[in-house]
């Protein structure tokens, strides 16, 4: 088979130079050096490979360690060059080079592989004492979301109709509106009570609904920032699949995707947390598992599979690798998902929200629709797949975004690069403020000043980075004012009752 | 030189963020699209044309070469600093400066990117037509300075019948303004016609203002294929002779239809025969379609072996997208393209391809023809193999073949990428010792001491 990762750490010798990287990549476009350009970057990578020009280490890492690894260059690549995997390995050979000196990413990167929410928090809070880089790092804004067990969420327990209002208060973390499986499901998988059961022995005379409805069951894959700063949003996205009918396991043993390991080139790390994440879904009889954030997904979608395309000759590796290939097949956003669903006939609930919200929706470079996808409606043709969520809210207002800029995130980028990263953040509001005046202006034209109906304005996304990239607004706005971010998913359980 | 001294002038009248001299960094801008590199010894970013004076006069006073920059999208080496000294990118002067909708006129500077260019004003109803195939990264700064053409131009012209008005620093650092917004203007020599396509050899640029149109309401495409070339041909030179001529004009020929055929499967299009074009037509809803119909009608007269007009966009963009296909088809063939643009008058573009398959037989190398017919532009890809240095060679000779095959038919070596250093040596083939040093002479009126993209055109 051919080895699809060494094919793409030699596609640097494809490239032409034709400059059309250029205009795409958001850390060229800070400030228009090519030192920060795909195509510069691949020069200095092939400089590096053929050891033409003695290259300074500081120096070339500074270009390297400014990619964020969006994408976005290799996608309109016309000669199929990857920067992506090219900037990894470099980073990932700079960082043998490096004593192991204390840093703050480093540390970060540990509490993320560890997946202990004491050591995630302790990284979060020592980063905000420190104001390192004056970056602001969000305080989490609740307890995490996976706890020590395994979560099932099942369909329809613990309906109070009375409460349908504040659908949070459905799966609030108390243990009983869990109805967590207290079962070791880990010590033996096959004796993991199948989703039906469960919903058996809590509801029987819901069963044949259900049954009728040929439910549907899935894994939650939350990712570490959804986890453990915006816990709220895997709440959303749980309860918006149950009010669809749709059973959702949560394994407590997932951890972060790796992708921060893997932006800052350690690949050692990325692939121990992709064993545990796949094997931590196995067996259990899941039609998908979704993930709500769409790095997550480019990380397990896109990079797993190539990182684990060579066979392993140990028998128990190769099984872990097959299981890998298996869980980044099975896994996929939740808007794809909503589409199947679309596709094969499945219903999804219409959401109605109770004032007239205006809306800028910020597409995440990670968050790539399936090669097949077909926009049907207005809003899919300008956001893609999540678009038919859009659809499905009534009193929603989509306002397009004109260039759809990169939000200035990238992982570890923001971290190392804190500046750089929010000049790219002011770019992303410079089209977001435009939007915004636009809905004013015709606000203004049509004299629609009501109170009920000049809602507030609301960014959404699909992406724990550029959540947590939109969010810190500081110097942004005139007057310190902010704009409210948030995942898409939250609006739209919101807006459905069971 | 003292290159720590000229760093210091350098960062002391911009600022150190604006001048790169690392050679980590230098690296990043000792190429184009064109396949030669070689290193700069400083890169600098001006703002406005006071700066890039100041710039030019540093480098006059310590004789370093100067080579301007936009995207570095360039094929014929334009913006490679052969003799190293100093890159002037203009990326980061980007912006719009005025936009005079009464005289339908824009002013620029230099580095904004065609497409951005375009989308301003295609926003407020206007259109900007010429259209490189690089358009959506190069910038208007190099489009000036080559002279950039695009498949548009057998309806609208090229980048030089846009220029009205220039602003520009010449090799002693003056800042000159030729032309006016007055369409008509024949005071004194045409020197902004002169400056475009000047490659950088004669003045940096700091403004340029550019005529633009009405945006034609609706557009639509056509796809027509021939077994027999001749009658395609006959076909093709028919519609350019309508009053009504079509807005693009592209065709394929056998090699590139066969190239595309593999690479580019699609279930709306069978493209097959020996000779393809996809027309568009543009105007209002009724011209474009009482164009297409009348197109029709002349081309089934040849007997066509596919004749197709698109119904929506979808088949609009996957018309296109078979054209876009054609270069990256092409690695098929091998890893290292000569690309050579060559153009001739279209009443010889049978001859020259027919020429160009007998040259592609006798030195053993694919060759693809693929390109703007109705300008007789011509991209002429000779596809080697990077490692078979013998077969290398072969292309070579191949090339010189085709150029002076093509000057004989009255074509010339370059239609629209330039002469740069890559067809530097075609020169002598193309004009006679006198004329060239007509334009040696022209140039050292611009820039006596030589520092303005030396070594470019002509040595």
């Amino acid at each position: 088979m051919e080895n699809i990762l060494n094919t793409s750490l030699k596609s640097y010798e494809n490239c032409v130079k034709c400059g059309k990287c250029l205009p795409a990549c958001p850390s060229y476009n800070f400030n228009f050096n090519e030192f920060f350009s795909p195509r510069g970057r691949i020069r200095l990578i092939a400089s590096e490979i053929k050891d033409e020009l003695p290259l300074k280490i500081s120096k070339f890492e500074k270009s390297m360690s400014a990619c964020l690894l969006c994408g976005r260059c290799t996608d309109i690549c016309p000669n199929g060059v990857k920067t992506g995997p090219l900037v990894i390995e470099e980073k990932f050979k700079l960082n043998k080079l490096k004593t192991d000196k204390f840093s703050i990413d480093n540390f970060v990167l540990k509490a993320l592989k560890g997946n202990s929410k004491f050591l995630f928090s302790a990284g979060l809070r020592f980063s905000n004492i420190l104001k390192f880089n004056n970056l602001n790092i969000p305080k989490p804004s609740g307890k995490s979301f996976i706890l020590h067990n395994d979560l099932n969420f099942s369909v329809r327990n613990n309906i109070t109709k009375n409460n349908s209002e504040d659908c949070y208060e459905n799966i609030s973390i108390k243990k009983n509106s869990y109805n967590i499986n207290e079962e070791k499901t880990n010590e033996n998988d096959e004796n993991y009570t199948d989703i039906n059961n469960q919903i058996t022995s809590a509801k029987p005379q819901i069963k044949e609904e259900i049954s009728k409805n040929n439910l549907i069951k899935v894994g939650y894959f939350s990712g570490c920032v959804f986890n453990n700063i915006y816990p709220e949003i895997s709440k959303s996205t749980v309860s918006a699949l149950n009010k669809n009918n749709i059973s959702v396991f949560v394994p407590s043993s997932q951890s972060c995707c790796g992708l921060p390991h893997i932006s800052s080139g350690d690949i050692n790390s990325f692939k121990k947390l992709a064993i545990n994440n796949a094997l931590s879904f196995k067996n259990k009889k899941l039609d998908y598992i979704i993930t709500s954030c769409a790095s997550c997904s480019f990380s397990i979608n896109k990079l797993y599979p190539l990182y684990f395309c060579a066979e392993e000759k140990n028998e128990a590796k190769e099984k872990d690798r097959l299981e890998i290939l298996n869980f980044s097949k099975k896994l996929i956003d939740i808007w794809n998902f909503f589409n199947i669903l679309k596709k094969k006939g499945i219903k999804i609930k219409q959401g109605n929200l109770d004032k007239k919200l205006d809306v800028v929706f910020h597409i995440p470079c990670h968050l790539k629709n399936s090669a097949d996808f077909i926009p049907f409606s207005k809003n899919e043709q300008l956001i893609g797949e999540a678009g038919s969520i859009i659809d499905n809210i009534n009193g929603l207002n989509l306002k397009p975004l004109k260039h759809n800029y990169c939000c200035g995130n990238g992982g570890m980028f923001n971290i190392r690069h804190y500046s750089m990263s929010k000049e790219i953040t002011k770019k992303k509001f410079s089209e977001i403020k435009e939007a915004i005046k636009e809905t004013d202006k015709n606000k203004e034209t049509t004299k629609e000043t009501t109170n009920q109906e000049t809602a507030a304005q609301v960014i959404l996304t699909s992406c724990s980075g550029c959540i947590l990239s939109l969010k810190d607004q500081k110097n942004i706005l005139e007057n310190d004012k902010k704009i409210p971010v948030k995942h898409l998913i939250e609006i739209y359980d919101k807006s459905i009752k069971y | 030189m003292e290159k720590n001294i000229v760093c210091a002038e350098f960062k002391n009248l911009l600022g150190k963020d604006r001048v790169l001299s690392d050679k980590e960094e230098l690296l990043c801008y000792s190429y184009d699209a064109a396949i030669k590199e070689s290193m700069p010894d400083f890169v600098v970013f001006p703002l406005n044309a006071i700066e890039i004076s100041a710039i030019v006069k540093i480098c006059k006073k310590h004789n370093i070469p100067i080579t301007g920059r936009g995207a570095g999208s360039g094929f014929s080496g334009g913006s490679v600093p052969i003799k190293g000294g100093t890159v002037v990118s203009f990326a980061k002067m980007n912006n719009v400066l005025e936009l005079d909708e009464e005289n339908m006129f824009v002013t620029v500077e230099p580095g904004i990117i065609n497409g951005d260019l375009k989308n301003y004003l295609d926003e407020k109803g206007y259109f900007y037509p010429p259209d490189p195939a690089s358009f959506e990264f190069c910038t208007i700064g190099g489009n000036v300075a080559e002279c950039a053409g695009g498949p548009k131009a057998v309806k609208y012209g090229v980048t030089k019948n846009y220029v009205y008005k220039l602003e520009v620093i010449t090799g002693d650092g003056e800042i000159i303004n030729t032309g006016s917004k007055a369409i008509k203007d024949v005071a004194g020599y045409n020197l902004t016609q002169l400056l475009v396509g000047s490659e950088g050899t004669l003045g940096l640029f700091s403004k340029i203002t550019l005529k633009f149109l009405s945006k034609p309401a609706y557009s639509n495409l056509l796809i027509v294929s021939f077994d027999d070339v001749n009658n395609g041909f006959t076909a093709a030179l028919t519609l350019l002779k309508l009053n009504n001529r079509p807005s693009m004009l592209e065709f394929m020929d056998n090699s590139s239809i066969n190239a595309v055929k593999n690479y580019f499967k699609s279930s709306l299009l069978d493209i097959k025969g020996d000779f393809l074009f996809i027309i568009e037509a543009d105007g209002t809803l009724e011209e474009v379609n009482s164009s297409i119909n009348l197109y029709k009608d002349i081309l089934n007269k040849f007997s066509p072996i596919l004749l197709f007009a698109a119904g929506n966009d979808a088949e609009r963009s996957e018309i296109m997208n078979a054209r876009k296909a054609i270069s990256p088809s092409l690695r098929t063939f091998g890893d290292l393209k000569i690309n050579n643009d060559i153009a001739v008058p279209i009443n010889k573009i049978i001859e020259i391809l027919t020429a160009i398959k007998n040259i592609s037989d006798k030195y053993k190398v694919p060759i693809i023809n693929f390109g703007h017919f109705g300008d007789g532009n011509i991209h002429v890809n000779i596809m080697l193999n990077k490692s078979d240095s013998e077969m290398v060679d072969r292309g070579e000779e191949a090339k010189y073949e085709v150029i002076k095959k093509t000057i004989e038919l009255g074509g010339t070596i370059s239609g629209e990428h330039g002469i740069g250093i890559i067809k530097k040596e075609f020169m002598k083939l193309k004009f006679d010792d006198y004329y060239i040093n007509l334009m040696r002479n022209i140039k050292k009126s611009f820039d006596p001491d030589n520092i303005l993209n030396p070594g470019k055109i002509f040595d």
